[in-house]
């Protein structure tokens, strides 16, 4: 994740309960909302074609945290839009995902590098989903390869320099949250 | 033949679901991690069809199909690209590769399959299974030479069997024939013009519904240049003129892996019957060997314990015949098998001119070598 230009680690919950989060507003533009329209439709085409699974979107919700920990998923863009989308999922709802990719039950799910790649593999979609419509509007971009962080209360806190939405979809008792970065020119 | 699909990329979890997908399906997945080692499996392992993803660390999948088409032994491998970018810009690209299909992701492993099978012909292990055919099976074989003769010579040599010999004159036609009528098996001489033997056989492995028809050289006895030649280029095996018909029978068998243990082996109620035929040449010692073991395992676990071997087809008795009783007799102490020897007085007495077989039990008839096994 150091070399990722956009962002950087914290040890502390975005969107604790109750708390507000907070967007940076003024650096909002078209390209960030196509990006956000893009993101929103890619997460759930992703996962139904890849996991079988029904997301919903929802408002952006607390952080997904649970007993086992939590995992991030990100890949970024560069180029002619430059920015960078996280995945963020509790490991048990990570596990379900990366079961139904499988085809085996969450508990066969080995918790290190099963999930790790699985995740790794989704956010590689959901932002290749979105760089192949960036693409095609005439912004040129390449990706970077996929990256997984893995650990107790993470968050990515943004510079004020990058536009930041917050998407949030359920899936049961589960939540996954999109994190969308973008430097905007 | 099952089919071999390689599929490379650097994800886990994606190699995992092809292997999946393919999981009810008569093939072998083989898979690497990266374009180099990719690049290296499929030196080896020579795959029907690759499954490439573009986007890989080490190298990636452009440099790979690149290094593909330049290799003679590989360039002509269908490679279906995979790729997480749809956008049109990357799409042209792809296309301009000389790929032959691509994949968006995210894809169902149904659809992958379904992209697959438009390449190559997969079967369903069932089917697999179930499509073991029996010599006594009719079997479509495609006889290639611009003499009629040899086709009317391999008609006679096969009579008796349910197998139906048709033949074509040139290459071209064959191939057409084989696209186009179900051929089973192709025996082409290696003597056309213009090396059509060899370029009937790289065109029928070219293509997937042709692949695997297995192709038998018709050569003359002496040519061994010629016959080295074709083995060399893959021909499944040699025919040589003039044509003996229990070779070429034998030779056809085992290019098809015909069943033909049903012809020897009769399982009864407590006993195995092993009936061996009037000539016991190579052909039939190799297929009751292979056989002998698990037919005579096969008769212990039906409760049976006797083997009884009959001889009485038999006109003469060769070392092969006895080598061949010898190893039975061998497995049933093993098994606490008891055995006896069926045969007229002729047999027995060219059998007792073997050392090895004094300890032998003769009986005239079945019923009496079981009675004297009781």
């Amino acid at each position: 994740m150091r070399n990722l230009p956009l962002s950087r680690l914290q040890t502390r919950q975005v969107f604790p309960s109750g708390e507000p989060c907070k967007l940076n507003t003024n650096l909002m533009s078209k390209q960030t909302e196509q990006i956000e329209a893009w993101t929103r439709q890619a997460v759930p085409e992703v996962l139904r074609a890849m996991a079988s699974m029904e997301l919903t979107s929802v408002p952006p919700a607390p952080f997904p945290l649970d007993a086992d920990g939590q995992i991030i998923g990100s890949v970024g863009f560069t180029g002619e839009a430059t920015g960078i989308i996280y995945l963020y999922a509790g490991m048990s709802f990570a596990k379900v995902i990366t079961g139904n990719m499988l085809g085996i039950e969450p508990s066969e799910v080995e918790p290190g590098e099963m999930v790790n790649d699985a995740i790794g593999e989704l956010s590689n979609m959901v932002v290749g989903y979105v760089k192949s419509r960036l693409c095609d509007t005439g912004l040129n971009c390449t990706l970077t390869i996929p990256s997984v962080v893995r650990g107790q209360q993470l968050s990515v806190e943004g510079s004020s320099s990058v536009a930041r939405r917050i998407l949030g979809f359920h899936n049961c008792e589960h939540q996954l949250v999109a994190e969308i970065l973008v430097k905007e020119s | 033949m099952s089919i071999k699909i390689l599929t490379v990329d650097d994800s886990k979890t994606i190699r995992l679901i092809v292997a999946k997908a393919f999981k009810t399906y008569d093939c072998m997945v083989l898979e690497a991690d990266n374009g180099v080692v990719g690049l290296a499996v499929a030196s080896r392992e020579k795959p029907d069809i690759i499954l490439l993803d573009y986007t890989m660390p080490v190298m990636d999948g452009f440099e790979v199909l690149a290094r593909l088409r330049s290799d003679p032994a590989l360039k002509a491998t269908p490679v279906i690209m995979l790729t997480a970018e749809a956008g049109r810009e990357t799409v042209v690209k792809i296309a301009k590769l000389g790929v032959r299909d691509y994949l968006i992701k995210p894809f169902k492993g149904e659809l992958l399959v379904e992209r697959v099978s438009r390449v190559v012909t997969l079967k369903s292990k069932t089917d697999a299974v179930e499509k073991v055919r029996r010599y006594d099976d009719p079997i479509s074989i495609l006889v290639v030479d611009d003499k009629p003769a040899i086709a009317s010579q391999i008609r006679t040599a096969l009579e008796g069997t349910p197998w139906k010999v048709t033949s074509a004159d040139q290459p071209g036609q064959a191939l057409d024939m084989c696209m186009e009528q179900g051929v089973d098996l192709v025996l082409a001489s290696l003597s056309l013009p213009n090396d059509g033997a060899y370029m009937l056989f790289q065109n029928l492995r070219s293509y997937s519904n042709t692949a695997s028809i297995p192709v038998l050289g018709l050569s003359v006895k002496t040519a061994a240049s010629e016959q080295t030649r074709a083995q060399q280029a893959g021909f499944s095996s040699i025919i040589t003129k003039p044509i003996a018909p229990e070779e070429l029978k034998f030779k056809v068998c085992r290019a098809l892996r015909l069943e033909t243990s049903y012809k020897y082996f009769q399982q009864r109620e407590s006993w195995l019957a092993l009936t061996l035929p009037k000539d016991v040449n190579q052909a039939v010692l190799d297929e009751v060997s292979k056989r002998l073991s698990d037919q005579l395992a096969g008769t212990v676990e039906a409760g049976g314990n006797k083997l009884i071997v009959d001889l009485s087809q038999s006109e003469t008795v060769t070392l092969t015949t006895v080598e061949l009783v010898l190893s039975a007799i061998q497995i049933c102490s093993k098994l606490a098998i008891r055995y006896a020897i069926v045969g007229s007085e002729a047999v027995l007495s060219q059998c007792r001119a073997y050392e090895e077989t004094q300890s032998w039990m003769f009986a005239k008839s079945a019923d009496e070598a079981l009675a004297l096994l009781k």
